[in-house]
């Protein structure tokens, strides 16, 4: 990847992509498989999985660069799902190198702390609970692996103006540099953000509401030793007695985040005396660079379907919510990993177009429960009468006294795998199952990832001592035995496969990782029906 | 949601729930009622029996229909 230094505060170097013309503007034409619009950590996501997956994928993507123009970071905190997610495309080593992993965080209401929590207590993933890191990174490290995968068709200024919907594909009007030309692709993957044009000119109907609330976050660096944890108070003094955010991120760098009041004008408090008064109230009288800032109030969308024909609507553009427990960022990856491996079974030919209405099922679902969550944050934070108030404060003073009362303080409910126990395509489970650390047939170490990443099978069936081998087509999935010998099974060992199963039962684990069945002692044709489930096909 | 009579003493828990309030004025007993409801919702640990709680009470003041006695 050609790179320049992209002119942008904070001290941060950008790369530059470099445009080249489409083939289509030579006159040809092509059916492109799946067109992805949006270079967002959306987009890149469900690009770099279908193209791991060996599908020939187009991305079209109206900048040049990583991040959005003028702000120096959006999402911060990547959680466990999204980096097993990242260790399966192949980024998680950068991410981790790059980023401050974290475990710890801590509540506070003043100067006390009402309590802390270790997410590294009882995890059974080889991925750690959260890292946090700018969010243009990530996207660069998906563009690096992207370049290195040749199904990847990755096209920079390629600005998307209108869609037109066709039987049996979609056409997109794209404005690049040199002129305009229609890009045809059977399906297409819309991660273009909260305005996405195409869903405007689809007319694709959505829910929005804007709250009073205000926040503004200011990205600072500062000769300081702070511990890496995450720190949220409910009030704090030094904010008039409103909530605060304290993260740490890549580069010495930290996020602030601090509650207005409501109404705020989002010009004053983002003024930069104000904006270092505030930093000095926090932090004492220490030097402080500030390397961004960025007032912002509340807002939630949520779009009534994820699919119109053959477009599918993934991340902001399908869900904006408040930011509390880093929702956005996160299921935006959730989305791109659920409908990449639904397009990569149904072109593939292993599974219906059936199987894609489950996108729209599973992932609206998500996107409606995080909305829920993070309203209830608001909600706690942000008291809606004099009484809320009242009750808000009972629990926090009940929670320096006793335990109990800590479940009641909500300064964000942080990102879980949403799970599908309730989806049409679950038999039985539909929980994430944890990137297990395991001993590999060959007594390499490694993860549940690494027996789902590329192309080739979809699923993983893992029998358990007592459960018989069934016998599955091999591009459909691929069987182990744990800790003890199934009918000539390879054999994965590790402790932690003692803990998500017990003797006699097979797990049925789809290609995002979640559990489709749990089976006791069952028969091929039983595994075999759990699959077929999970793929969307009716009998 | 239980509605049977099951305070052992009633009568000493109504002297207690008085005598508790000695001294505070009105914003303060509405702070000492919060605590109080909170200690007591943790105690039951009921999620119905919560919900049912906080329903029939509401039922009482302004419910939309009135079901209590």
């Amino acid at each position: 990847m050609a790179e320049q230094a992209s002119a942008m505060g904070g001290g941060y170097r950008l790369p530059v992509f470099p445009y080249s013309r489409p083939a289509e503007l030579e006159g040809k034409r092509k059916r492109h498989k799946v067109a992805v619009v949006g270079g967002g950590l959306t987009g890149l996501t469900a690009a770099c999985d279908l193209a791991g997956r060996g599908l020939p994928v187009v991305l079209l993507d109206e900048d040049d660069t990583v991040g959005v123009r003028g702000a120096s970071s959006r999402g911060i905190v990547y959680a466990q799902k999204t980096l097993e997610i990242f260790d399966r495309l192949g980024i998680y080593r950068r991410v981790a190198d790059k980023g401050v992993t974290w475990s710890v965080g801590k509540v506070l209401a003043d100067d006390d702390v009402l309590y802390s929590f270790d997410a590294a207590q009882g995890s059974l993933s080889r991925q750690p609970p959260f890292i946090n890191l700018q969010q243009f990174y990530v996207e660069w490290y998906l563009v690096d692996r992207l370049a290195e995968l040749p199904e990847a068709d990755l096209r920079w200024r390629n600005r998307v103006t209108g869609i037109a919907l066709k039987s049996d594909h979609a056409a997109l009007a794209v404005e690049t540099p040199e002129g305009s030309y229609t890009l045809e692709a059977q399906w297409v993957i819309d991660a273009s953000g909260l305005a996405s044009r195409i869903r405007q000119a689809l007319g694709a109907p959505m829910a929005a509401e804007l709250g009073e609330d205000r926040w503004c976050i200011s990205d600072v660096r500062f000769a300081k030793t702070l511990p890496s944890e995450r720190w949220t108070w409910a009030k704090a003094a030094f904010n008039d007695g409103r909530a605060v955010w304290q993260h740490p991120m890549a580069d010495g760098v930290w996020r602030l985040d601090y509650q207005m009041g409501a109404d705020a004008d989002p010009q004053r408090i983002a003024d930069p005396e104000t904006v270092r008064d505030r930093l000095r109230r926090h932090l004492g009288a220490v030097e402080v660079e500030i390397v961004w800032v960025g007032p912002y109030g509340y807002r939630t969308q949520l779009m009534e379907n994820f699919r119109l024909g053959r477009v599918f609507f993934a991340g902001d553009v399908a869900h904006v919510m408040n930011p509390f427990g880093a929702r956005g960022g996160n299921s935006g990856v959730q989305d791109a990993e659920n409908i990449a491996w639904k397009l990569a079974a149904v072109l593939t030919g292993a599974a219906p177009e059936a199987l894609l209405d489950s996108y729209n099922e599973e992932r609206r679902a998500a996107g409606a429960h995080n909305i829920h969550v993070t309203t209830r944050t608001i909600r706690f934070l942000a008291p809606r009468s004099p009484f809320e108030h009242r009750l808000r404060d009972a629990v926090l003073d009940l929670a320096r006294h006793y335990d109990f009362a800590r479940a009641l303080v909500n300064t964000g409910r942080l990102s879980v795998p949403f799970d599908y126990a309730g989806s049409s395509l679950t038999t039985s489970g539909g929980a994430a199952v944890p990137n297990l650390a395991i001993a590999l047939p060959d007594g390499r170490p490694g993860a549940l990832s690494d027996l789902l990443r590329g192309a080739g099978a979809l699923f993983l069936v893992l029998c358990f001592p007592g459960s018989a081998a069934p016998k599955l087509p091999a591009e459909l999935a691929r069987c182990f035995a744990c800790n003890g010998g199934v009918g000539g099974l390879p054999v994965l060992r590790g402790d932690a496969l003692d803990r998500i199963a017990g003797a006699g039962e097979v797990l049925v684990i789809r290609p995002d990782q979640h559990l489709a069945a749990r089976l006791t002692r069952p028969d091929t044709p039983a595994v075999r029906a759990a699959i077929d489930k999970a793929l969307g096909c009716v009998r | 949601m239980r509605t049977d009579p099951n305070i052992p003493d009633a009568d000493g828990f109504y002297e207690a729930l008085i005598a508790a309030q000695k001294g505070l004025d009105e914003a303060e007993s509405e702070a000492f009622l919060l605590r109080f409801a909170l200690l007591l919702a943790n105690q039951v640990g009921d999620q119905q029996v919560l919900l049912d709680a906080i329903a029939a009470a509401r039922a009482m003041l302004r419910g939309e229909n009135e079901k209590h006695g």
